[in-house]
């Protein structure tokens, strides 16, 4: 039943261009699938406990080498998305043994990520000179084509980022299936029982890092190329770190599904309010988004999806 | 150059005082309430809105809408505790900070919305003295001073007072406190607002000094952050001590390379004291 | 004084104890004894308000507190000394006993209750403005009971006062415990010295797995052949 539902959702998700939407309507949703693209990505290392705050390091880092070698050298975007993935791999990975090896874990880790997304960020503003400082750049007008993932319609894109979150939904349920799940797990329940055991801490930890980062860049060059336009304050720092990962917990971070129900939600509703009030009030959709989340915070630690499942649960064990 | 460094140094002490004020803000609530307030610095950005509307907007006299600002936040702290952080409480501390998270954006886009995105000021004239090569802002230097004041006031409180008294021993021993009469959440309340007061102050401190804008608090949560792990998380001492470390070593800094390079020293610092010793300069040692 | 009727109390899913009952009467000193787990320590917390219990009902001088708060049991006259000495470590020993006369009934009694404790414990007296983490075991264990009376009680509940102190101290503190008896206080003490203990008390618990075993006043409880056994080394 529960398979035949989504094989349904999916093929209306495909489908859904060839019904005449507007151009406005795919691009929410376009932006639906590469939020949660990267939601996803954060949740491979918040559904273990490595709650991350800085996730905006990643972003900048690989929107900002695959645009600006993009800018100036005329590569394509592909390549550099896999520079940009690499070096946000390195930056996982030095961040990673500093942390690992020094047992910094939990609302430790989560303050030291928080300043060193802040750190790319005022890094990103202090090399004005090739980044634009705080107002950014825009990437080079080209002619459309997939080389330079450059389009002029909408419906290229939304297939693109479609392909991306599945291929981000497909590595999940490998992760799943993987040795390294079950270590993370037990390793996220009671790391020194786990250590006692002879399971790798640092090793594994650092693998799911390392493809939390690298996935996480990707989406940043994925939405860069979208938007055509890169600044360091959506792109890196505190901002889009918190955003990022409060998409994932909203939606419940510790499901498949989890990320992207809680990007879905918050993008209609930003997108709702933006629409219904204007842009001076935009402030009033975000201060909606913080409030319920606080209040999510506080009632439903287990997120929507978490929640409603552990609910229905709950439903199917009285009957 | 050397006149350069003077000055940097002589504003780095003075910036040092104030921000010891929002080190104790955030120490005292989290030695008491065991919470990190995410969003202190924004508290401190909604007081300044309040002063600017006041006196920008309504042309108050500036220790008027001081004195307002510090009743408005006094009581917004109390109402914080009520409405937020009682019922954060029993969450597990990574769901703590991420609930009072959401209150940066809460606090940011409020600011935003009402009092739009640009820089608010208030115009006060202050005079700037000059003791040989040293340039000397009135405003820096009355914050200075009204700082130690401040934090002088706040150590007799706590060591003369009943009150006082009662809130070092729920901050040392809950059930111990609780079993003595004490009721935990009376405590928490006046140690909420009681921080949110102090808020308040600097706002007023600060206003003659920065304009304020929806983002300003950014900065400074970052700041009283860095401030209370260098001197150890809940240690009123430490934090002291800390924020004139910082407030000196980032007023250098900016002076010597950019306000950008300041901060990300000021962050590197934060980085390496969490992963080689998080329990900062005076800090009981503690498992993490 | 003190009625504890049938009283649940958990850990968790784990339960501790078993439809309790029990009492304690005015100027009375009632001993609980038996082995660790038993759910001794369990039952005070569960009086003082520290873990309530889910069913059952305990009054205290004729009133309800079993669904009462901590700090509003105290202010009923009824205080619990926990096990191991706990004081505030980074206080001194004055800030301490000030502590002790926190609630509002108990300030103005503040300075004659001050020289009473200081009479009972001189030694306090003379490190007043030591830090309470600097004191050694024994005298943070007097520090905790003299903090208590600080609040002027009725009645005090003691857990295992004589917990990790050396022998010539379980002592001296037996010697005080007999001496707040004799002011008039009502004391419920859990103890491991049962030897020591039964002394003192008029009555007598022995608490087993989360229920009352055996109960008497101080002459039948020390001939029961079990306690005498186990417990006396009889």
């Amino acid at each position: 039943m529960k398979r035949a539902v989504i094989v349904l959702i999916f093929g209306l998700i495909a489908v859904f261009p060839a019904l005449g939407p507007s151009s406005y309507v795919l691009h929410i949703a376009t932006l639906i699938f590469i939020w949660s693209f990267i939601a996803t990505a954060w949740s491979y290392m918040g559904r273990f406990g490595l709650v991350s705050l800085g996730h905006g390091a990643f972003l900048g880092l690989g929107a900002y080498t695959a645009g600006l070698l993009f800018n100036s050298l005329g590569l394509t975007p592909w390549l550099g998305m896999i520079l940009g993935a690499l070096l946000a791999v390195g930056l996982a990975l030095i961040i990673g043994l500093a942390c690992f090896r020094f047992g910094v874990i939990g609302d430790y880790f989560a303050l030291l990520t928080l300043a060193l997304g802040e750190i790319v960020a005022l890094l990103l503003v202090a090399f004005r000179e090739y980044t634009g400082g705080s107002l950014g750049f825009t990437l080079k007008r080209v002619e459309p084509s997939l080389l330079y993932l450059h389009f002029d319609d909408k419906v290229h894109f939304y297939y693109l980022a479609l392909a991306f979150l599945g291929a981000a939904l497909a590595l999940w349920k490998l992760i799943d299936r993987s040795r390294m799940q079950k270590a993370l797990r037990a390793i996220g329940e009671d790391e020194v029982a786990a250590s006692t055991l002879g399971i790798p801490i640092v090793r594994y930890k650092l693998y799911i890092t390392m493809v939390s980062a690298f996935a996480t860049a990707i989406g940043g060059v994925l939405y860069a190329q979208y938007v055509t336009y890169l600044n360091p304050h959506t792109l890196a720092g505190v901002a889009p770190s918190l955003d990022i990962a409060f998409k994932a917990i909203l939606g419940g971070m510790f499901h498949l599904w989890g990320p992207s129900i809680g990007t879905a939600l918050i993008v209609v509703l930003e997108e709702y309010i933006r629409v219904v009030y204007g842009t001076r009030f935009v402030g009033i959709s975000q201060i909606a988004y913080g409030v319920a989340l606080v209040v999510l915070i506080m009632f439903l630690p287990k997120g929507i999806y978490g929640s409603l499942e552990g609910y229905f649960r709950k439903l199917r064990r009285r009957s | 150059m050397s006149i350069l460094i003077m000055n940097a140094l002589v504003n780095g002490i003075l910036l040092g005082g104030v921000l010891a004020l929002l080190a104790f803000g955030m120490n005292l609530i989290f030695g008491v309430v065991k919470v990190i307030h995410m969003a202190y610095g924004q508290s401190v950005m909604l007081g300044m809105y309040v002063i600017y509307t006041l006196s920008g907007i309504y042309n108050l006299p500036l220790l008027v809408s001081a004195a307002a600002a510090i009743v408005v936040m006094t009581v917004f702290g109390a109402l914080l505790q009520v409405v937020v952080i009682q019922r954060l409480l029993q969450a597990n501390r990574l769901n703590q900070l991420l609930a009072l998270a959401g209150l940066i954006i809460v606090f940011e886009n409020f600011a935003q919305v009402v009092w739009g995105a640009d820089l608010r000021g208030i115009q006060v004239f202050m005079p700037v003295l000059s003791v040989g090569n040293v340039f000397i802002k009135t405003s820096n230097l009355v914050a200075f001073v009204g700082a130690l004041v401040v934090l002088g006031l706040l150590h007799f409180f706590l060591q003369k007072t009943y009150l006082g008294l009662a809130i070092r021993a729920i901050a040392q021993d809950l059930r111990g406190a609780w079993l003595m009469g004490i009721s935990p959440r009376t405590i928490y309340l006046v140690t909420l607002a009681v921080g949110g007061g102090l808020t308040g102050v600097i706002a007023a401190f600060f206003s003659p000094i920065y304009s304020v804008h929806p983002h300003f608090g950014g900065s400074f949560t970052m700041m009283a952050f860095i401030i209370v792990v260098l001197g150890g998380m809940g240690n009123l001492l430490g934090g002291f001590i800390g924020a004139f470390v910082i407030g000196i070593v980032t007023s250098l800094a900016a002076v010597l390379t950019s306000t950008e390079i300041a901060e990300i020293i000021a962050l590197v610092i934060f980085i390496g004291v969490v992963m080689v010793r998080p329990q900062g300069l005076l800090g009981a040692k503690q498992q993490r | 004084m003190l009625e504890v009727e049938d009283i649940n109390v958990y850990y968790g899913e784990f339960q501790a104890l078993f439809g309790l009952s029990m009492s304690v009467g005015e100027q009375e000193t009632v001993i609980t004894v038996g082995p660790n787990g038993a759910g001794k320590s369990t039952l005070l917390k569960a009086i003082s308000g520290l873990r309530p219990a889910k069913a059952g009902r305990i009054s205290f001088l004729g009133q309800a507190i079993d669904r009462l708060q901590p700090h509003r049991i105290v202010d009923l006259g009824l205080v619990y000394v926990r096990e191991s000495g706990q004081v505030f470590p980074q206080l001194t020993v004055l800030e301490n006993l000030k502590i002790g006369s926190y609630l509002r009934r108990a300030r103005p009694g503040f300075k004659r209750a001050l020289e009473e404790v200081y009479g009972l414990f001189p030694r306090l007296k003379e490190r007043r403005d030591q830090v309470a983490d600097t004191l050694s075991g024994g005298e943070r264990q007097m520090l905790a009971i003299a903090r208590s009376l600080m609040s002027q009680p009725k009645m005090i509940l003691l857990d295992e006062p004589s917990g990790g102190l050396a022998p010539l101290i379980v002592t001296l503190l037996f010697e005080f415990v007999a001496q707040i008896k004799a002011q008039g206080y009502s004391i419920l003490m859990v103890e491991q010295n049962v030897k020591k203990a039964l002394k003192l008390c008029d009555r007598a618990y022995l608490l087993e797995s989360g229920r009352v075993r055996l109960e008497g006043d101080r002459e039948s409880f020390s001939r029961e052949e079990y306690i005498r056994q186990a417990y006396l080394g009889i």
